[in-house]
């Protein structure tokens, strides 16, 4: 915003990358460092650095491509930084949270700024409405979360996640039921951010009415994030009590796996295709909560990095070509194979990466995940997995069949070179990452 | 296993080898119309670029030393991990020499004969591919890198068979040899799946030491082994999946030359040579292999005397010597069955370039028949041709003559052996010469306008004939006989790969030297006889085999292939086709095609049902939440 004012727009976004990539290597640093800050407030551990890195790559990522985003509304570039910022910021608090005040302030920043940023379009009434409904929802969701901690706070003493772990594994057997509640409320809200059923009414409306780029940002850091911090409180704060939630969790599961999927099938809106896929994806992640016990760290930072990787590369094919068609729907990409054939190519490789076929990271991931969840002893959860696993091939082809199968319009879709960057880098990854998954899997 | 000195500064040129090939593979096919008529050169140098690196490595590793690295881990799970790495010792050193040195000539010869094709660069941007798999067979640690070279070549072969993919026989031909190459892998897929489960893991290093601990003749060991023969029969066109070999002469002849007489043919050979702990500890597999080979030698031998088409000749006599090797394999002489494949890649390539050159000099026509006195037209690519034919006979001093009489002497003490591979190489020398009069000697028999077109190929295809010829006439020098007084190199600069063996195996059974004389020289004479035969029936007479449907009696099924093509028509192929039939009327379509669209109009259902709920009024969306989280959180409660 400082820039603004000197009037210095065009530099906005090659400085802030710049700082981003800085910050990302200091970030990869702290790896072994384990050092608490603030009082206890955060802890820098390896899990935070872990996550934390992944988060300021999908902002960097997402950042180059504003540039050209925003290019016929310059006046928005700034103030699009300075909350693309704020995010990170919340993300990476409730990534390194000591303290569930922390996790708190985490959520929040993060999701006031992303309220702002969901209905940014002010003359878009659809993105108003996707501001505005994202924002009652989620202040319900909030209101659940503080509730959650003044009861985990007025059974245990403390909102040191370390100390509430401690009174937990001491008072075995002993804990209040209101102690229960209180977690579970917690999770609910958790789950909500993440977009796992029945908690997910919001994502697909908001998703669909929020600038393109947005969408990414939220489908790809919030979700990631959101499931870190699920994680981490299902590892860390509730470790010894988590036991207890494997039967909602189970049914969150199950229920998400089945509603991301099957609603999936029937869009024909893109980027409601891509709502209903994350959700999809929340319920694969949801195995490895149910899992956690395992500590299956490596899966969920692969599982995520797969994730972000395949649908940054969708959304940077994808909004081009929604510019160019003036529309958001499946038949923008009719007859894209012709036009112009790497395009496609890429946008089936980004499907291919998000359906789970190999060779891309997308596979490896599931098969991790998977793996996980049989290790965990939940057979037939991990059934329904595979099961909606094999329908969502057919929502992601049919973005692969209207490119190549249909005629389309011979208007040219003008690819700037900053989206062609990031689409190399994600895809470039993505093999990488599916022909040597070792190199994120084993890193914990 | 013994452990050798890692030469480290040797790691990275060992790495440039397979490289270089993958990456004209990538110039061509990605720049191949930038690179217009550079390309096919850019694509022969680079693999001369791995040719002097192979040199590099052989020169500065020896056999004293070799390379064993892991470039990274794969994956891991429990206590199995696969990893991507190499190994270079003597065995795979002699493979690179051959693979890159043959290699760059056929891509030099490729640039004479290919360059009126419209898929020219296409072309070099496959053999490139394939030259960067058959490294990869070679080069792997393991047999998981060695399956992934052995199955990339099995695809380039296919892509360069049915490379006129606008000519539908050509198609079937590719067709076949993938199918018949299937199911050769599956022989091999599965070896490895017991060898992974019993034998800990699939790296060399690892299967060899853990295999050597089991008792000779052990079960296991021959289940594996046998496995393993399977995929190298499949690869290396033996009894009975021979048949795919003779129509993979489909694709064009420096394809002939590379893959399906010099290099992938033989993988088979290298993988048994590189397993040969296993297989020597396997006694019965031994046995098969022996026999296998014996069979095909004499059978392929038999059926090369009728064939009229001059590169089926040669594809014919490619599978006998194949088997050739497969019986030197079989009798514990893996060097012998080794030295054989480097002289037959010399002299095979050799005399696939030359029926290149006079395929070129008739314009397109392969038929024997309609050929005979091109001598005086073409004498570079005729002298070389005689070199080889010679080579190939076992005349001494020719390069076949070492080699094929150390596989004879090693099969004496086995006396029926001896004489089926005895009789084998006597015919090899009758149809050999027999395609050498007719082509060259007598006088021509084509139209005046062939005659007219006859010409000598241009400089870039009889140099490589020229040099290779050098070698079918060298080559054998390596490998001296006993007799000789002589050191046999080849078989000293091998010996650290096989030395397991020997000891497993004993002392091998060695002919006394009057009788290696004696085994020599009537070898020669059979030799000298059959080409005598030879030119009496096609030179002095004149002779020239009658058309197709005048041949009669026991002739006409040799010449037809004893039917084997036929057979495995009727046998396999036709009742596969009607089980499929059923299977598509009854099953797919009855059975499955019912279930699957009810299932699928099911979950379309549910989807446009469920989507009902998503109103988009957020008062509701807020109710379903919080009713939801209402129940959940009594389930929590109440359990």
């Amino acid at each position: 915003m400082l820039a603004e004012i000197l009037n210095l727009r065009k530099l906005i976004v090659p400085i802030v990358v710049l700082g981003l990539a800085v910050i990302f290597g200091l970030n990869l640093l702290d790896w072994n460092l384990n050092k608490s800050f603030f009082n206890d407030m955060l802890r820098v551990d390896n899990f935070s650095v872990a996550f934390g890195g992944l988060a300021i790559f999908a902002t960097l990522l997402v950042l180059i491509m504003s540039g050209d985003y925003y290019q016929k509304e310059q006046g928005y570039i700034s103030d699009f930084t300075a909350i693309l910022i704020f995010i990170l910021v919340g993300g990476l608090m409730m990534l390194s949270f000591a303290n569930l005040t922390m996790l708190f302030l985490g959520v929040e920043t993060l999701s006031i700024a992303l309220y702002i940023m969901a209905g940014s379009r002010r003359f878009d009434i659809r993105s108003n409405e996707a501001g505005f409904k994202y924002f009652l929802m989620g202040s319900f969701a909030s209101a659940f979360l503080l509730f959650g901690m003044a009861l985990i706070f007025g059974t245990s003493g403390s909102f040191n996640i370390y100390a509430i772990a401690e009174y937990t594994a001491n008072a075995q057997g002993n804990i209040s039921p209101l102690f229960y509640t209180g977690m579970v409320l917690v999770i609910f809200a958790m789950l909500f951010k993440v977009s796992a059923a029945p908690f997910h009414f919001w994502a697909p409306d908001v998703y669909e009415g929020a600038p393109a780029l947005i969408t990414a940002y939220m489908s790809t850091l919030v979700k990631v994030v959101g499931f870190a911090a699920l994680y981490k409180l299902l590892t860390v704060v509730f470790f010894y009590t988590s036991v207890k939630t494997g039967l909602i969790l189970n049914i969150v599961a199950i229920a998400t796996l089945l509603v991301g999927n099957l609603m999936a099938l029937a869009q024909d809106n893109f980027k409601r295709l891509l709502a209903y896929s994350g959700i999809s994806h929340a319920g694969y992640l949801m195995l490895l909560m149910m899992a956690s016990q395992e500590q299956p760290t490596g899966a969920l930072l692969f599982y995520g990095l797969g994730y972000v990787l395949s649908t940054l590369a969708a959304f940077a094919v994808a909004i081009p070509v929604f510019e160019a068609a003036g529309s958001e729907k499946i038949d923008a990409f009719n007859g894209l194979g012709k036009k112009q054939p790497l395009l496609a190519a890429s946008l089936s490789m980004a499907m291919l990466g998000l359906a789970g076929i190999p060779p891309f990271v997308g596979f490896l991931g599931k098969y991790y995940i998977f793996t996980e969840s049989l290790h965990a002893g939940f057979f037939y959860t991990t059934l329904i997995a595979i099961i909606s696993s094999i329908i969502g091939v057919y929502y992601y082809f049919k973005v692969i069949v209207a490119m190549y199968g249909k005629p389309g319009n011979d208007q040219k879709v003008t690819f700037s070179f900053t989206y062609a960057l990031v689409l190399a880098l994600t895809l470039a990854l993505s093999l990488y990452l599916g022909i040597r998954p070792g190199a994120i899997l084993n890193i914990f | 296993m013994e452990q050798f000195i890692q030469p480290i500064n040797l790691i990275a040129p060992s790495l440039w080898v397979p490289l270089l090939p993958l990456l004209g593979f990538f110039l061509l096919t990605f720049f191949g119309k930038q690179l217009k008529s550079a390309g096919p050169w850019i694509a022969s140098l680079l693999v001369l670029g791995s040719f002097l690196l192979s040199v590099y490595l052989f020169v500065n590793l020896g056999n004293k030393q070799s390379l064993d690295y892991d470039v990274f881990t794969w994956m891991h799970w429990g206590e199995v991990s696969l990893n991507f790495g190499f190994l270079i010792d003597p065995l795979s050193l002699i493979m690179l020499l051959v693979i890159t040195g043959i290699g760059f000539l056929i891509h030099l010869y490729s640039i004479g004969y290919m360059h009126h094709d419209e898929g020219f660069v296409r072309f070099f941007s496959y053999l490139n591919l394939f030259i960067f798999f058959m490294l990869l067979l070679v080069m792997g640690n393991s047999y998981l890198i060695m399956f992934i070279g052995w199955e990339g070549v099995g695809l380039c072969s296919y892509l360069l068979i049915g490379f006129w993919y606008t000519n539908d026989a050509y198609n079937d031909a590719a067709k076949k040899a993938f199918i018949m190459n299937r199911i050769g892998d599956l022989g091999f897929l599965l070896g490895m799946f017991f060898m992974l489960f019993y034998l800990g893991g699939l790296d060399f290093a690892t299967v060899l030491s853990n295999a050597a601990e089991f008792e000779k003749g052990a079960p296991l060991l021959v289940v594996i082994t046998l496995l393993l023969f399977v995929g190298a029969m499949g690869k290396s066109a033996q009894l009975p999946l021979y048949t795919w070999l003779p129509d993979a002469m489909a694709g064009p002849t420096p394809v002939s030359a590379l893959i399906h007489a010099a290099t992938m043919v033989t993988a088979g050979i290298y993988m048994i040579v590189r397993s040969n702990i296993l297989f020597s500890l396997a006694p019965f597999t031994l046995e098969v292999v022996m026999w296998v080979g014996v069979a095909t030698s004499l059978f392929a031998a038999i059926i090369g005397i009728k064939q009229n088409d001059i590169k089926k000749v040669l594809a014919y006599s490619t599978v006998s010597q194949l088997g050739l090797m497969f019986a030197a394999l079989g009798l514990g002489a893996y060097t012998s069955g080794m030295f054989h494949v480097v002289t037959h890649a010399f002299f095979k390539a050799l005399l696939f370039l030359g029926a290149g050159s006079v395929i070129h000099a008739m314009g397109g026509e392969q038929d024997m028949r309609r050929m005979g006195g091109l001598w005086k037209y073409i004498k570079v690519t005729a002298i070389t041709f005689l070199i080889a034919t010679l080579a190939i006979s076992g005349i001494f001093p020719f390069a076949g003559f070492f080699s094929k009489d150390e596989i004879l002497a090693a099969a004496f003490h086995h006396k029926i052996v001896w004489v089926l591979l005895s009789v084998s190489s006597m015919i090899t020398a009758f149809y050999m010469f027999r395609l050498f009069f007719l082509t060259f000697f007598t006088s021509f028999r084509g139209t005046e306008e062939e005659k007219h077109h006859l010409h000598e190929s241009p400089w870039t295809m009889t140099l490589p004939l020229a040099i290779l010829s050098l070698f079918a006439i060298g080559a054998g020098f390596l490998g001296m006989p006993a007799v000789m007084h002589m050191p046999h190199w080849f078989n000293g600069f091998l010996a650290p790969v096989v030395e397991t063996s020997k000891s497993i195996l004993g002392e091998a059974h060695h002919v006394d030297h009057n009788t290696e004389i004696m085994l020599m020289l009537l070898a020669t004479a059979l030799a000298v006889t059959s080409i005598v035969i030879a030119y009496v029936f096609y030179v002095s007479r004149k002779t020239v085999p009658e058309p197709d449907t005048e041949t009669k009696g026991l002739a006409k099924w040799v010449a037809k292939k004893f039917y084997i093509d036929e057979l495995y028509n009727a046998v396999f192929v036709k009742p596969m086709m009607v089980l499929s039939d059923v299977f598509h009327v009854v099953i797919d379509k009855l059975v499955i095609d019912l279930f699957v669209n009810a299932s699928a109009w099911m979950v379309g259902f549910t989807g446009r049902t469920l989507r009902l709920v998503q109103t988009g009024n957020t008062g509701f969306y807020l109710f379903i939440m919080v009713f939801a989280m209402m129940v959940l959180l009594l389930i929590q409660l109440v359990q």
